[in-house]
C-alpha cells in the first residue's frame, strides 16, 4: 500500500513537471522552422551606375530608365550651364518576362547607338535553411552604331555592331553592403587597324553601402585588357561614384564619373576621358517601374 | 491509477497549426497594398487558454514583387526582424497579450473567436495595427498611399496535438 502510494505521488509529480514544462514550451511549438529565402535587393537598380547590377525587374514589370550625363568640368563648364547644354541622353525600356529573365531596348545619343539586351539570373543567393553564397546573372547586349562614319569608306551594317557579354557575380554581405565582380568581354566587328584586338576583356567591380533604408552610396570601376589602338587613340578605365535614392516606384541615381557614354561597349572599352585632366561628368539615372501584368 | 493520470495528460489540450492564413491590408484609395501568408503558425492550449500566433515576415506574398521587396527592405526590415508574433491568452472573446512586430512589443487586447469543429479549433481574428506604433517609419512621399492602420486578419484551423 505504501509503495503504491509513493508510486502514485511520483507519477503525479512527474506529470506536474511535464505539464509545467509544456506550459513553457507551448509558445516554442509555434516557432517556424527556418526556410530558404532568396536574397532580395542586393542593389536598388538594375544598374549600379553604368555597370549592370545582378538585379532584374520582377515578372510582369515594365521599367523605363532615363539617363543623362552632363558636360565635363573641363569643358567650359559654366558657359555650358554646368554641362547641361551638352548633355548626353539614354532612354531604356525593359521588361521582366519572368522573375529571372529580363529583355530590353535602349537608345543613346552618344554615337547614336541603339541597343538590345537580355539579362538572366542564373543563380540566386539564398539564406536560411539552404544557403547559397552569391548570385550569378548573365548579361548580353548587342549595339548598333547609328552615327555616320567620317572615314569616307562604305560600311556594312555588320561594321556598326558591337557586343558586350558579362557574368555578374554578386553577393549581399549584410543588409547594407553588397559587392559584385563581373568579368566581361567586348567585341567590336570593326576596329581601327588589323593588329588591334576585336575582343577585349574587362573586369567590373561595383559595390553599394546603404546609409538608410532608402539611401545608398554606390561605386564602380572597370578594368580593361587593352586601351591603346593603332590609330593613336588612348582610352581610360571608367569609374563612377554615386548615390542611390529610392522612393516607391522610382530609383534616382546621381553620380560623378569619367565617362559620358552610356551604351555598353563605348563606356566599357573606349572611354577617352582621363579624370586627371578634369574630365569628370555629373549624371543621373531615373527609373520608373510599371506593373503591367500581375 | 497511474494509467488514468497519464491519459488525462495536458498534452491532449494543445492545438497547433503551421498553415494559418495571416493577411494584412494597408492599402488606400491610391494604392492596393495587400499581402497574405499561408504559413503562419498558431498554438492554443484549451486547458490554460494560452494562445500564440507567429508569422515570418518574408512569407508574406504581395501581388507585386517590387512591393514585396520594399516591404521587406524598407518597412518590416525582415533581415533584422524576421518574425512577428502574438503571445497571450484567449479570454472572454478576446486575445489578450503581447504583439511583437518590427522588434517592438505592445500590449493588445483584440476581439477573437475560437470555435470547435470536428475536433479541430477554428480561430478567427481581425484587428487594426497602427504601423507607426511599431516603429515602422513611413516617408512623407508615400504617406498618402499607405493606411495608418493596417487591417490584420488571422484565420487558422488548429489540430489537436497527438
Amino acid at each position: 500500500m505504501q509503495i503504491k502510494k509513493t508510486l502514485f505521488s511520483v507519477v503525479l509529480s512527474l506529470q506536474l513537471i511535464t505539464a509545467v514544462g509544456q506550459e513553457d514550451d507551448l509558445f516554442s511549438l509555434m516557432d517556424i522552422p527556418e526556410t530558404t529565402e532568396f536574397t532580395y535587393a542586393t542593389f536598388k537598380g538594375t544598374r549600379i551606375i553604368n555597370a549592370q547590377s545582378n538585379e532584374t525587374p520582377g515578372k510582369g514589370v515594365l521599367q523605363y530608365v532615363i539617363s543623362h550625363r552632363f558636360g565635363s568640368f573641363s569643358n567650359d563648364y559654366l558657359y555650358n550651364f554646368l554641362g547641361l547644354d551638352i548633355a548626353q541622353i539614354r532612354m531604356q525600356l525593359d521588361y521582366g518576362v519572368t522573375d529571372r529573365l529580363n529583355i530590353g531596348i535602349g537608345r543613346s545619343s552618344f554615337n547614336k547607338v541603339a541597343d538590345g539586351f537580355i539579362k538572366y539570373r542564373l543563380l540566386r543567393q539564398t539564406s536560411g535553411a539552404e544557403e547559397f553564397p552569391f548570385g550569378l546573372t548573365l548579361y548580353s547586349s548587342t549595339n548598333y552604331r547609328g552615327a555616320r562614319y567620317t572615314d569616307g569608306v562604305d560600311h556594312f551594317l555588320s561594321d556598326r555592331l558591337s557586343f558586350h557579354h558579362q557574368a555578374i557575380f554578386a553577393r549581399k554581405f549584410d543588409e547594407s553592403f553588397s559587392l559584385l565582380v563581373a568579368p566581361s568581354a567586348v567585341h567590336w566587328n570593326l576596329v581601327p587597324g588589323p593588329n588591334d584586338p576585336n575582343t577585349t576583356f574587362h573586369l567590373q567591380i561595383g559595390g553599394r553601402y546603404k546609409i538608410t533604408n532608402r539611401l545608398a552610396l554606390t561605386g564602380e570601376y572597370n578594368y580593361g585588357s587593352n586601351y591603346e589602338y593603332s590609330d593613336g587613340q588612348r582610352f581610360y578605365a571608367p569609374f563612377a561614384l554615386g548615390v542611390d535614392l529610392e522612393t516607391g516606384g522610382h530609383v534616382f541615381q546621381f553620380h560623378i564619373s569619367n565617362t559620358n557614354a552610356m551604351s555598353d561597349p563605348l563606356w566599357v572599352a573606349t572611354n577617352p576621358y582621363n579624370p586627371l585632366d578634369g574630365s569628370l561628368f555629373l549624371g543621373f539615372n531615373i527609373s520608373r517601374v510599371f506593373t503591367v501584368r500581375d | 491509477m497511474a494509467l488514468l493520470a497519464l491519459t488525462t495528460s495536458a498534452f491532449s489540450q494543445q492545438y497547433l497549426t503551421r498553415e494559418a492564413t495571416l493577411s494584412f491590408d494597408a492599402g488606400s484609395p491610391l494604392e492596393d497594398i495587400y499581402a497574405v501568408s499561408e504559413s503562419a503558425s498558431a498554438v492554443y492550449d484549451a486547458a490554460t487558454g494560452k494562445l500564440g500566433v507567429q508569422v515570418l515576415m518574408t512569407s508574406f506574398q504581395f501581388k507585386r514583387a517590387l512591393m514585396q521587396e520594399h516591404f521587406n527592405e524598407n518597412y518590416a526590415e525582415s533581415e533584422k526582424f524576421p518574425k512577428a508574433q502574438f503571445t497571450g491568452v484567449f479570454q472572454g472573446g478576446e486575445a489578450i497579450g503581447q504583439l511583437t512586430i518590427h522588434g517592438q512589443t505592445k500590449d493588445i487586447a483584440v476581439p477573437c473567436e475560437i470555435l470547435e469543429a470536428d475536433g479541430s479549433l477554428i480561430l478567427n481574428a481581425e484587428f487594426p495595427v497602427n504601423i507607426e506604433e511599431f516603429g515602422i517609419a513611413i516617408p512623407g512621399a508615400v504617406a498618402d498611399k499607405i493606411a495608418k492602420d493596417a487591417k490584420v486578419q488571422v484565420k487558422a484551423t488548429l489540430k489537436k496535438r497527438a
